[in-house]
């Protein structure tokens, strides 16, 4: 579960203050694919990464499996991002100078987990995305939808509790954004992961469980994320 | 996947870059490992030098002062010596001003005995004593100004007002340490000065300094009182002191250009600190998006500024150990060559260029330091990211 307890978040633009969110109040249950949508400056990607325990909110509190994100400090807030998040960017930002299969493997660094174990858990992940044939090419050899695939692979590996996804289609053609929000659809119903994605793409809509709308910092059909 | 490998994939990623960084620094340490081995280097050649018997005595005032000619057969009466020469400073040139080289009138009757260790032929010693206007000289010089023996040259005087011709008849070998000099009979000079305007004295009674040959090491401290005692409160008093004494005393006029050098050695590895913190400082600029998304993966500050400062340190200790190696197993070759290749009067001072694993050690050390002192700011900057701030660089 997955709880938004009156959050409210503050950014300083030039000597304005712009309120990102405001008082919002949420609850996700566990295993659910929501989609947040909403106009540019809405609030949504704020609102993810409060979710990610990437950002603290300047009020309220963020609770993601009975843990409130809030009480912990920078290192424990990385630690926990570590073994229960899962992340995904819009331009999948894997590190060039590595293998598809040396990106997946990177989150693991931060385990205890042998050098074997390590590759072994990549090579299953990359398999779960759909591109073990892919795993020694650098991601300037891949496409923008096996790029995407492999950072999916990179977010899935650790076994996360809740995969967050910040417009994972936004930079891809219709076809490789089809399948990849296939791809999270079918990550969710296999492995009753929790997903939270970010999306201006209107055909997410039939992927996901709840749409949650948000416009100017608030959301706009209240608390309740069920349709 | 090890972050060692994370290193090194990081490190290839402008290779050219890195290259270049690797080998300022490789450079920069072979500099400092020659700066540091100068001072050693200097005691080395020295050593090759002196011998542990021999002294010197000269005129207590300093060596520009003259010592009279009668001295040389009072200190040979002094019980412990040997053998006794003397050297007088004639300055001559020959073709050019530029053409300086130390060459000074001896006794040609006791080279022999006096420097037993220069190994010079027999043969020429023997033409050495024969011929009034002969002359031995070092092996460095005939090579550099293509002299054989059997040649005659002439030398244009500076400290006296004459040229004198000489004939060579030998070689000081290059082995010997004193490679450069030009010896000739001190009484072909005095018979060359007649009084003419501008010099009023017949002959020249005096000579620049005595050497002496002690017959056993532990003579030598007592030789040396004996023979200051035997010109106390004389119209020239001298100073005896061994040889090493005196070419080190000789060299420390060269300490502060030794400084000079070292200062210089330094400086350019300050500007290597700079150039290669400036090139990390650029490739963690580059790579910011990248902290961002291992600081998003959950990677804390300690092994991100790891990772970083790793590879600054791992670019100073390669090119640290290349550079180290580079001028250990340069210098090691240059003796080599000097020794053997007949190549040691070519080599002048190089040849006996001494670079101890020591200093190679500390070469390595240095480059370690320039490693972590060029990387650590770029590292921390790196490491302390904001991860929110880090990643809207992302979008």
């Amino acid at each position: 579960m997955i709880e938004v307890h009156d959050v409210s978040k503050l950014y300083r633009r030039g000597v304005d203050l712009v309120h990102a969110l405001e008082h919002v109040t949420m609850q996700i249950p566990r295993g659910r694919f929501v989609a947040l949508m909403g106009p540019s400056g809405s609030g949504k990607s704020t609102l993810l990464n409060l979710l990610a325990g990437l950002d603290r909110p300047d009020s309220g509190e963020v609770v993601v499996e009975g843990e409130a994100l809030s009480r912990l400090d920078e290192d424990a807030l990385a630690a926990w991002r570590a073994r229960h998040v899962g992340l995904v960017f819009q331009f999948y930002n894997l590190l060039p100078v590595l293998s598809a299969i040396e990106n997946v493997e990177l989150p693991l660094l931060l385990t205890d987990l042998s050098r074997g174990e390590r590759r072994r858990r990549a090579e299953i992940a990359l398999e779960a995305v759909g591109v073990p044939h892919r795993a020694h090419h650098r991601p300037q050899q891949l496409s923008g939808g096996e790029q995407q695939r492999v950072a999916i692979a990179r977010a899935i590996v650790t076994d996360p509790d809740l995969l967050v996804a910040d417009e994972p289609t936004g930079d891809l053609d219709a076809k490789s954004a089809v399948e990849i929000l296939t791809l999270l659809r079918e990550l969710n119903q296999a492995f009753e992961k929790s997903i939270v994605m970010v999306t201006h793409d209107p055909r997410a809509e039939a992927y996901v469980d709840t749409v949650i709308r948000l416009d100017k910092g608030v959301l706009v059909n209240g608390s309740d994320p069920h349709r | 996947m090890t972050y060692g490998r994370l290193v090194l994939r990081n490190l290839s990623r402008h290779p050219l870059r890195s290259l270049f960084t690797t080998l300022s620094i490789a450079l920069s340490i072979f500099l400092v490992c020659a700066v540091l081995s100068l001072p050693s280097a200097l005691a080395a050649i020295l050593d090759k030098a002196v011998s542990n018997t021999r002294i010197t005595v000269h005129h207590e005032a300093g060596l520009t002062y003259l010592l009279p000619a009668s001295y040389v057969n009072k200190v040979r009466g002094v019980p412990g010596v040997a053998a006794v020469n003397h050297f007088t400073w004639f300055g001559g040139i020959y073709d050019e001003p530029k053409n300086m080289f130390p060459n000074f009138g001896i006794d040609p009757d006791t080279v022999a005995d006096m420097w037993p260790d220069y190994k010079i032929d027999p043969a020429a010693l023997r033409r050495f004593r024969a011929v009034r206007n002969a002359a031995l000289v070092g092996e460095q010089t005939m090579r550099k100004f293509g002299w054989k023996v059997g040649q005659m040259i002439t030398l244009r005087g500076t400290a006296f007002p004459v040229n004198l011709t000489f004939e060579i008849v030998g070689m000081i070998p290059a082995a010997s340490g004193n490679p450069v000099v030009l010896w000739f009979h001190h009484k072909y000079l005095e018979e060359s000065l007649q009084p003419r305007p501008g010099w009023p004295f017949s002959g020249f009674p005096f000579v620049g300094m005595v050497w002496v040959q002690v017959d056993r090491p532990e003579h030598v401290e007592r030789v040396m009182r004996d023979i200051d005692a035997l010109f106390h409160n004389s119209e020239a008093e001298t100073a005896a002191e061994t040889e090493k004494s005196f070419f080190q005393n000789f060299m420390s006029s060269y300490q502060g250009f030794i400084r000079v050098i070292l200062g210089v050695g330094f400086l350019v590895v300050a500007a290597v600190v700079l150039i290669a913190a400036n090139t990390s400082a650029m490739g963690v600029r580059e790579r910011i998006p990248e902290i961002a998304v291992l600081k998003s993966l959950g990677f804390r500050r300690r092994p991100i500024l790891t990772v970083l400062l790793c590879e600054s340190m791992l670019q100073g200790l390669v090119g640290g150990a290349v550079g180290a190696a580079g001028a250990f197993f340069l210098f090691r070759a240059l003796a080599a060559a000097g020794k053997t290749g007949g190549l040691g009067p070519l080599l002048g001072p190089l040849g006996s260029f001494y670079m101890s694993p020591a200093t190679a050690m500390q070469g390595l050390a240095i480059a370690l330091v320039v490693g972590f002192v060029s990387g650590i700011v770029p590292a921390w900057n790196g490491a302390r990211l904001n991860v929110i701030d880090a990643l809207r660089r992302l979008f």
